[in-house]
């Protein structure tokens, strides 16, 4: 109960310092968000879709790209406001279909269909795409303009039985086979590299930097009067040990959630993904536990843990993925804490794998959890009673 | 009955011998000083006390139960208020009377009383649920000690408590630990003023480079010293005719003269008074003014260490 009042009362100095709320649970949130949007897979552009003739060809073509599985299309009625919405990249690209669509191509001629986009690399490839859905409707027509010039049946006659054969399983065909291994594996969400890589970064950054409250509670002589209670020094390292972990398991926890409930980020197997989030919040509180036993100075042990806490992070593959890491890089990364677990992670999440898969990964975080905590406490242990 | 009793402790870190065979005892009721200044050896002393530093050597028994930094037996008797205010800035001061409160194990119905009841003593009734880092230096000393307080200890062990406070403050705890021992608990003063030593404490220990330089009440170290009470008389006449009217008392020890002034060295100066007034009387010399100074704890430890307290 004495370890768990300690414990209880980390928690609530962390909760009351808003800087740490800002720092703790929405910064993480919002880089898994950038992350994601910038970098991540599964982006759909947002294509917005005028037809300002409504008749039937137009909205057939409108159909065909509603129907893509590469846009995200949006309905307009208005030009202007459409024009607009690309503008300010709320759509990506705008088609119009122009109000003589439908005649123009009855007639013979040829229909010019707008495409509007800003000059960025990514919507330009998407005009292809827009550009092989109209070329598909103008081999229709010209098959049967044909038709009806070597009068075998009447152009809407001809039309409509263009549309049959194109509609059945006739022509070329692109088959797509993958060769080798995918980097990131198949079927990977937006947010689902960036998360696990965040959430591991920033339990250790706020668990290291975190150490300054230890060093500010020894400082302030608390730890020491903890001391001339009737509690014994083990249930005070138990409570000290048990902040920092509950810490870091509420920042690990509210970011495991969060992100599957705002950005749809799978975790893959519960148990093995709460198996590897409790290793790394024991982890990093021990890795707290040990700076706030060695150092003095809580502002600089803050700087410190935020240094140290970056550079593993980026060592152990938080910001890049280890998988674009050189060789020697990876082996290298994994004299951090921070690669095991982004391996963990990897295997659950992109490979489906259970605990029975990340053994390995289990057996060294918990290596490593036991070794900092027994360092951790044992300085803590000496710094109380000396 | 001996509340605390300690013996033999030693402290060295590493070359340097912080605390050298300290021992001594305090029965319940009673207040006891430690007196010296910075450096002296105190705040070492009764963190061994307090079971919060290993010692060397030596032992701790409070209430007949040993007293280590592994023990916790015991330590439920001990209030600890150490010097620097050893308080979580950031939690109200109900919310930090309630965290030590636990970790003395007091049930919680008791704990909800003794907190409302220590509030109103330290007088933050009224602000108990403001965060501390809103007190100021006063307040937050009172805090302090009413964590001590919390669990009504048998040894209440005050570490230098008035460092730093305002003389309001200062009088308010001084008040306090006068009504502590008179309500039967035992009081363990560290303090580098004399003068607190000399209004608080039963007896008093002079501590000087870790070592326990005389022990007792104030009258005894007084006379272990062997200092006398000097009486300063402002003389109207001839101050050398008073010097010699008063040779013949053989209890005066020294005489001197000055222009306008006589100075004597006596021992008992109130009962010897009216018989020196008198000797000035039949000796035709007018006397314009009388001082009486009693020895203190000062030149007591001026006289053993050959330094002054505040050195």
């Amino acid at each position: 109960m004495k370890a768990l009042a300690i414990t209880a009362v980390n928690v609530r100095r962390m909760l009351r310092d808003p800087s740490t709320i800002f720092f703790v649970f929405i910064f993480p949130m919002l880089l898994i968000l950038v992350i994601g949007a910038a970098f991540g897979g599964g982006f759909e552009p947002k294509v917005g879709v005028l037809d300002e003739g409504g008749g039937p060809f137009a909205s057939e073509f409108v159909a065909e790209i509603v129907e893509n599985e590469d846009f995200d299309a949006i309905d307009y009625d208005d030009r202007k406001l459409l024009l607009e919405d690309v503008e300010r990249g709320v759509a990506n690209m705008g088609v119009i279909v122009p109000v003589d669509y439908d005649e123009r191509l009855s007639t013979g001629e040829v229909a010019e269909v707008e495409f509007v986009g800003r000059l960025d690399q990514s919507v330009v490839q998407y005009r292809s795409t827009i550009e092989a859905i109209a070329a598909n409707q103008s081999a229709v027509f010209r098959a049967a303009r044909l038709v009806e010039d070597e009068g075998l049946a009447s152009f809407d006659a001809a039309v409509q039985s263009a549309q049959l054969v194109a509609a059945g399983p006739i022509g070329t065909d692109v088959a797509r086979e993958s060769t080798g291994e995918s980097v990131f594996g198949e079927n990977l969400g937006q947010f689902d590299l960036g998360a696990p890589s965040n959430l591991i970064l920033f339990v250790f950054l706020t668990s290291l930097a975190g150490s300054a409250a230890l060093i500010n509670t020894r400082r302030l002589g608390v730890s020491r009067r903890m001391v001339s209670t009737p509690t014994s020094i083990g249930q005070i390292l138990v409570g000290e040990t048990g902040g920092r972990f509950a810490i870091a398991m509420i920042q690990g926890l509210f970011i495991m959630i969060g992100a599957a409930v705002a950005f749809e980020v799978r975790w893959g197997n519960l148990l093995g993904a709460a198996v590897l989030l409790i290793l790394i919040a024991l982890v990093g509180a021990g890795g707290g536990m040990l700076m706030g036993a060695i150092f003095d100075n809580d502002e600089q042990a803050g700087s410190m843990g935020v240094f140290i806490g970056l550079g593993l992070a980026a060592l152990g593959g938080c910001m890049f993925p280890l998988e674009i890491f050189p060789e020697t890089m990876v082996k290298v990364a994994h004299i951090t804490p921070h690669a095991w677990g982004l391996d963990g992670f990897a295997e659950l999440i992109r490979r489906g794998g259970t605990v029975a898969d990340i053994l390995v990964e289990i057996a060294v975080l918990a290596g490593f959890a036991v070794l900092l905590l027994a360092l951790g406490t044992w300085r803590l242990r000496e710094k109380l009673t000396h | 009955m001996n509340v605390l009793e300690c013996a033999g402790l030693v402290k060295a870190f590493d070359d340097l011998v912080a605390v050298d065979d300290v021992g001594f005892h305090i029965a319940a009721g009673e207040t006891y000083g430690l007196l010296g200044p910075n450096g002296a050896g105190k705040t070492t002393s009764i963190s061994m006390i307090a079971g919060i530093l290993e010692s060397d050597a030596g032992t701790v028994t409070v209430g007949g139960t040993e007293i280590t930094t592994h023990t916790t037996e015991g330590k439920a008797q001990i209030g600890y208020v150490p010097q620097d205010i050893a308080i979580y800035p950031d939690l109200s001061a109900r919310e930090n009377l309630r965290f030590f409160g636990k970790l003395y194990g007091l049930p919680k119905e008791q704990l909800d009383l003794r907190i409302d009841e220590v509030l109103e003593v330290i007088g933050l009734a009224d602000r108990s649920d403001d965060r501390t880092d809103e007190y100021s230096g006063g307040m937050k000393r009172r805090l302090n000690i009413g964590i001590g307080l919390l669990h009504e200890p048998s040894l209440l062990i005050l570490d230098e408590p008035t460092v730093g406070v305002d003389p309001q403050s200062r009088n308010a705890i001084l008040e306090g630990v006068e009504a502590l021992g008179h309500s039967g608990t035992a009081v363990l003063y560290t303090t580098h003023y004399m003068e607190e030593a000399e209004r608080l404490c039963d007896r008093v220990a002079i501590i000087d480079g870790g070592k326990i330089r005389a022990e007792g009440t104030r009258r005894e170290l007084v006379e272990l010293v062997g200092q006398r009470d000097t009486v300063n008389l402002g003389v109207v006449g001839s101050a050398p005719r008073l010097v010699e009217a008063l040779q013949p008392i053989s209890e005066i020890e020294s005489i001197s003269a000055a222009e306008a002034s006589v100075e004597i060295l006596v021992e008992g100066a109130s009962e010897l008074l009216p018989r020196i007034l008198d000797t000035a009387q039949q000796a035709n010399v007018g006397i314009s003014g009388v001082e009486v100074v009693e020895p203190n704890l000062e030149s007591v430890f001026l006289h053993l260490t050959g330094k002054a307290l505040r050195d």
